[in-house]
């Protein structure tokens, strides 16, 4: 971005697609085998069932529709969860960054809330507000607020003040206009790396709220089976969940490039 | 200077002071960047300021631009006092100030939008000034894709844009190599004259200064006053002879240097920092 930056026009940094692919393909085959292998050897599909047990599981539990229905419940109260966290994030973060007196009074509970683990907060949850919907939507925002909150705030406290000066001698007014338009549309890198961090916290907060809170959803579907010990049905629920981390860790980075094509 | 003048001014600086508080916090005291600097300019004329570095260049263009409140007097433009930045009063910036994120279009595009343009004519008219710096080519660029003579021209195109009266320019080509540098003077000379564009352009370069100006406006050192403004009658249009052989030229370069020389040496010798004000 520097004056001596060159004329070049930017390369696109995409990897050869079809070598990743098939590099993925064969670790997961290898980590396949040594699954295989490894349960036959323990000889306990307690500890650990083979694979094909596990496949059986996930086929009979989407066949009776346990997981689908459960996957919608858990999708759910994710995508309210990630919501209040993305609104209530945006709001104090933008109090924190830009007011020296909310900064002072109000980060260190933020800071707090970051390092005490999601379950520890069930109980207070569960006084509050219930084990209702309205609960489980607390702890995923409880969950995956800080991460929203802390890049947003740091995102609109360090946004290029140069660039705010600019906007505001072509007539841009307002401070609202000025933090929607400059502030925040410069911090957006910052807000991505955040949202990242706070989708994979949220789907943590999500199986806690789901086995702790009441039953229902994955979560559910894993505290019931673990503690029936139907070891490979528990697997077969843990799978999609990883799925669902993957998927949407994948959806925030899709949404980052379609962002971030000016950085380089 | 505060007799009336034979045509009105088109911008008045009237009495201007501007006081920093020291950093660090506390009381500490103050630095006087500005101190009671009273300036006419006429419509159409190209000013260059000059002045040692920290004398106040930057604050008085911010002042114009009320980009900063003055804390002592005023800045009237066509005989009106300010206080509101405004796209008549169009700034470039040093480095640049193009939005990293925006297209070379959409940075062109953005005064025009926020004067509440039709997108369709906003487009047209971006994509005017884009030809005009010759950029057409890149308007779907982003900025980091351009070199630094092409990304002050996309801030020279999109300062233009709104066809504004005055031009604000702060040291706009220092970042630029000393090559570019030439041709972006040209074509700034050429995209000025005629066009009735009061100029306001700070320099630190003494060349610059008397190339491109109809006066140069020399800063004292800090608290910056009006040390001297010197008129530049050298014949227009300046590109095509070279300007720089001209004994006028030499003249003008060698008086403005003797002053600034002095101011130079005793900030050397002194080191930064407030200096007592009217010693001369
Ligand atoms: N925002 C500010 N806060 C404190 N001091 C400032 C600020 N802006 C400028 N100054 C001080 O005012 C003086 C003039 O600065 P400036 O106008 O940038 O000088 P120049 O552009 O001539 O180099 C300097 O001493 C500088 O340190
Ligand atoms: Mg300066």
């Amino acid at each position: 971005m520097s004056a001596a930056a060159a004329a070049a026009p930017a390369v696109p940094r995409e990897r050869p697609r079809l070598r990743a692919a098939l590099q993925h393909a064969a670790f997961a085959l290898a980590l396949l085998a040594a699954w295989e292998i490894g349960s036959r050897l323990l000889g306990s599909a307690l500890l650990l069932p083979p694979p094909g047990a596990v496949l059986a599981a996930m086929a009979e539990l989407t066949a009776s529709g346990e997981l689908v229905v459960a996957l919608g419940q858990s999708l759910l109260l994710l995508v309210l969860g990630l919501a209040a966290a993305l609104v209530v994030g945006f709001v104090f973060g933008v109090l924190i960054g830009r007011s020296r007196i909310a900064y002072w009074t109000l980060s260190p509970y933020f800071s707090a809330l970051f390092v005490i683990p999601t379950v520890a907060l069930v109980p207070l949850v569960l006084v509050w507000f219930g084990f209702g919907m309205g609960g489980r939507v607390i702890i995923v925002l409880l969950a995956g607020l800080v991460p929203v909150l802390l890049s947003v705030a740091a995102g609109v406290r360090d946004a290029p003040g140069e660039l705010v000066e600019v906007a505001r001698s072509f007539g841009l007014r307002g401070e609202l206009r000025l933090l929607i338009q400059v502030r925040l549309r410069a911090a957006v890198p910052l807000l991505m790396s955040g949202m990242r961090l706070a989708v994979g916290r949220a789907v943590v907060g999500m199986a806690v709220a789901e086995s702790y809170l009441r039953l229902g959803g994955i979560g559910g579907l894993i505290r019931n089976y673990g503690s029936s010990f139907q070891t490979e049905y528990v697997f077969a629920a843990i799978l999609p969940l990883t799925l669902l981390g993957i998927g949407l860790s994948a959806l925030v980075g899709l949404v980052e490039r379609r962002f971030q094509r000016w950085q380089t | 200077m505060r007799d009336p003048e034979p045509a009105a001014p088109k911008i008045r600086v009237d009495g201007v002071a501007k006081f920093f508080e020291k950093g660090g916090g506390g009381d500490a005291g103050q630095v006087r960047a500005l101190d009671g600097v009273d300036l006419d300019i006429a419509p159409g004329e190209f000013l260059t300021v000059i002045g040692p570095s920290g004398c106040g260049k930057t604050t008085l263009l911010r002042i114009i631009a009320s980009l900063t409140d003055p804390d002592a007097g005023r800045v009237l433009v066509d005989g009106k006092a300010v206080d509101s930045p405004s796209p008549e009063r169009a700034m470039v910036f040093q480095s640049f100030g193009l939005f990293p994120w925006k297209t070379v279009l959409d940075n062109v595009r953005f005064p025009l939008r926020v004067r509440k343009a039709p997108l369709s004519e906003a487009t047209e008219t971006a994509m005017e000034f884009l030809g005009k710096v010759g950029l057409a080519d890149f308007a779907h660029s982003h900025p980091h894709q351009l070199s630094g003579g092409m990304q002050q021209r996309v801030g020279l195109a999109r300062a233009l844009a709104t066809d504004p009266d005055i031009l604000l320019m702060d040291e706009p080509f220092g970042a630029i190599d000393a090559q570019t540098r030439e041709l972006m003077q040209e074509e700034l000379m050429r995209l000025w004259q005629g066009s009735g564009k009061t100029v306001v352009f700070v320099t630190h370069d003494l060349d610059e200064a008397v190339l491109l100006a109809d006066r140069v406006l020399l800063l004292s050192r800090s608290p910056g006053t009006v040390r001297a403004l010197i008129p530049v009658d050298l014949p227009r249009p300046r590109w095509d002879y070279d300007v720089r052989a001209l004994p006028g030229f030499t003249d003008i370069r060698a008086r403005l240097w003797s002053m600034l020389r002095d101011d130079l040496v005793f900030a050397e010798s002194h080191g930064p920092g407030p200096a007592t004000a009217g010693a001369r």
